[in-house]
C-alpha cells in the first residue's frame, strides 16, 4: 500500500492518544506480537491490529476510521496482555472506535459496519432501564439495521426463531423476560449518560 | 481465611438475571452447601458488558455497584466474567486514582465510592478464599468425566485485573479434579475468546470461533467442555446447534458451568443445578457422577 503524505494527518495520533483508552498508543514499536496472538487475525488475515496501530501512528485517519477492522475487534484482550510495550492494544481500538463515532456522527466518514448501532441501542436499554433488555435491544438494532418495522421483523424471525425456542422450551425465556427488569434509582444511571454521553 | 467467608454481595449480572438461569442455581446451590450466604445487591444495574467504549462509562456504571455493596460492607461476587472485569478494573482504577474517584464523586453522590471492598469472580472466592481443602471436606461424590475446562478471557487477563495464570490458567482444572474428573491439557484452547461479543455483529468471526473451541474439545476427546462465563455457554451451549448446522457438522459437546460440575460433586442433586436446561443433553456427565 502505497503512503501519500499530503493524505496524512499528523493530529490523528494525538487524538486517539487523548481518547480514553487510546493513551499509551505511542508506545508500540512494530513487534507484531499482537497480530500473532490476535485470535480474529488468525481467521482473516485482512485484520492486523498491528497495521492499525502503524496506519494510525502516520496519520491515516480517514483509511483507519472507515475501515471495517476496528470494528471486528473481539476485545479479548490477548493482544494487551503479550503486548511488550504495554500499548494496551484492545483499549486503543476501543479509543479508535470512539473517534470514528464522532467522525461518522459529523458526517465525515461513512462506517459500514453494524457494531455502533448494535451498542448504541444497547446502551439505550441500560440508559432506559438501568439493565440490558435483550427483547428492546434486539428490536432497536434491527430496526436501525433493515430499516423498519416489518423488515426488522422478518429478520428478526429468521435469525432467532430456532434459538428462541430452545430457550423457551428449556424455561429459560419466562413470560416475564418479555418485560424488562427496571432498576429502582434509573436516576442515578440516567445522571451518568447525561453527564459522560453515550 | 475459609471462616472469613460467611456473606457476600452478589452480583448476578443481566444473563444470570434472564437466560442463564442454570448458572444462577447451580451458583447459588453451591455456594449453599458451603455455608456462605449470597445476598443479592439492591437496585443493581449493567456492568456496560462489552459494549460500553469508553472506559469512564464503564467506571461510572460500577462504581454505582460498588457503592451499593460497600455500604453493606460486603465484597462483591460476580459468576460472570465480563462483569467480573468491568467490576474489577473500576475497582482498581478509583482505588489508584484520586482525580477519578473526585470526578464520579462530582457526577453523582451515589458513584462516591470509598474503596473499602474488592470485587471478585466466584471462582477465584472458591479456590482461593474458601480454599479446595475446605471444599474437599464436602465432597460427597465423584464425577469421574473427563473435561475440557475452557476459560476464555478475562479471569486470567489482561493479568493485572485477573486473578489465575495469564498463559496457562488452572483454578478450573483445580476444580476438576476436586469432583474426581480429569481435565484434558487443551493447550491453547483454553484461553481462546469464544467470540461472544462479535455474535451480534460479525457472527460468522463469532461462530468459527467457538466452533473451534468445541471441536478442539472433542478432538481431545472431552466429555464436556466447562466454562465460567454466560457468554462463552450462551456461544457454546444454546447456540451449539446453530453452529453444527452452520458449518454442516455434528458436536454433540454438553457444556456445563463450573459451578454444575462443582455442584454434582457436592451432592446436589441434578435438577437443582438446573442440568435439564442446558441445551445439549447432560444425561452422559449425570450418569457417570457416582
Ligand atoms: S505487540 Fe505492542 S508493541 Fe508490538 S506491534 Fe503490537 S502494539 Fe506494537
Ligand atoms: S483484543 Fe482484539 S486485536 Fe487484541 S487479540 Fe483480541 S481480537 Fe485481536
Amino acid at each position: 500500500m502505497s503512503v501519500n503524505a499530503w493524505e496524512l494527518d499528523p493530529e490523528f495520533k494525538y487524538k486517539v492518544a487523548s481518547t480514553p483508552g487510546g493513551e499509551n498508543i505511542m508506545r508500540c514499536f512494530q513487534c507484531s506480537t499482537c497480530t500473532a496472538s490476535c485470535p480474529i487475525a488468525d481467521i482473516d488475515s485482512n485484520y492486523n491490529p498491528r497495521k492499525t496501530i502503524r496506519m494510525t501512528l502516520l496519520g491515516m485517519k480517514n483509511k483507519v476510521l472507515s475501515s471495517d477492522e476496528i470494528w471486528m475487534c473481539a476485545i479479548c484482550q490477548m493482544c494487551t496482555e503479550r503486548c511488550p510495550q504495554d500499548v494496551r492494544i484492545s483499549d486503543v481500538m476501543g479509543a479508535i472506535r470512539q473517534v470514528a463515532e464522532k467522525e461518522a456522527e459529523k458526517g465525515n466518514i461513512d462506517i459500514k459496519s453494524v457494531r455502533p448501532t448494535f451498542e448504541k441501542a444497547f446502551m439505550h436499554q441500560i440508559e432506559k432501564y438501568g439493565r440490558s433488555y435483550e427483547i428492546g435491544l434486539t428490536m432497536e438494532y434491527y430496526q436501525k439495521v433493515h430499516k423498519g418495522f416489518v423488515s426488522a421483523m422478518m429478520a428478526m424471525q429468521k435469525d432467532y426463531t430456532k434459538l428462541g425456542m430452545r430457550l423457551f422450551k428449556k424455561g429459560k425465556m419466562p413470560v416475564t423476560s418479555v418485560l424488562p427488569e427496571k432498576i429502582k434509582r434509573t436516576d442515578e444511571v440516567k445522571k451518568i449518560f447525561k453527564s459522560i454521553g453515550d | 481465611m475459609s471462616t472469613s467467608v460467611t456473606k457476600l454481595a452478589y452480583y448476578p449480572g443481566c444473563a444470570g438475571a434472564t437466560h442463564a438461569v442454570d448458572q444462577e442455581m447451580s451458583t447459588k446451590a453451591v455456594f449453599e452447601q458451603l455455608g456462605i450466604e449470597l445476598i443479592e445487591m439492591e437496585d443493581w444495574n449493567c456492568c456496560g458488558a462489552a459494549e460500553a467504549e469508553d472506559p469512564n462509562m464503564v467506571y461510572a456504571l460500577n462504581a454505582r455497584n460498588l457503592v451499593i455493596a460497600e455500604k453493606e460492607g460486603l465484597n462483591v461476587a460476580t459468576p460472570c466474567s465480563i462483569c467480573f472485569y468491568n467490576l474489577a478494573r473500576t475497582d482498581k482504577a478509583l482505588k489508584e486514582d484520586e482525580n477519578l474517584r473526585k470526578k464520579m464523586r462530582d457526577m453523582d453522590p451515589s458513584l462516591d465510592y470509598k474503596g473499602t471492598i474488592n470485587a471478585k469472580h466466584t471462582l477465584d472466592i472458591l479456590v482461593n478464599d474458601v480454599g479446595l481443602d475446605e471444599i474437599g471436606k464436602k465432597i460427597k461424590k465423584k464425577v469421574a468425566v473427563k473435561v475440557a475446562p475452557y476459560y476464555g478471557c478475562y479471569l486470567e487477563r489482561p493479568s493485572e485485573i485477573g486473578f489465575d495464570n495469564p498463559e496457562r490458567p488452572e483454578l478450573m482444572d483445580k476444580i476438576v479434579e476436586l469432583a474426581g474428573g480429569t481435565p484434558i491439557p487443551f493447550r491453547q484452547m483454553r484461553i481462546r475468546c469464544c467470540g461472544g461479543p462479535l455474535m451480534m455483529t460479525r457472527g460468522d468471526l463469532a461462530f468459527e470461533m467457538s466452533k473451534r473451541v468445541l471441536e478442539a474439545a472433542k478432538k481431545e476427546g472431552a466429555d464436556c467442555i466447562i466454562t465460567a462465563c454466560p457468554l462463552c455457554h450462551m456461544m457454546l451451549d444454546a447456540k451449539q446447534p446453530d453452529i453444527e448446522e452452520f458449518f454442516n457438522i455434528t458436536i454433540g459437546m454438553p457444556v456445563l458451568y463450573f459451578s454444575q460440575l462443582l455442584g454434582l460433586a457436592l451432592g446436589v442433586e441434578p435438577k437443582k443445578l438446573a442440568l435439564n436446561k442446558n441445551i445439549v443433553s447432560t444425561k452422559e456427565i449425570e450418569e457417570k457422577v457416582i
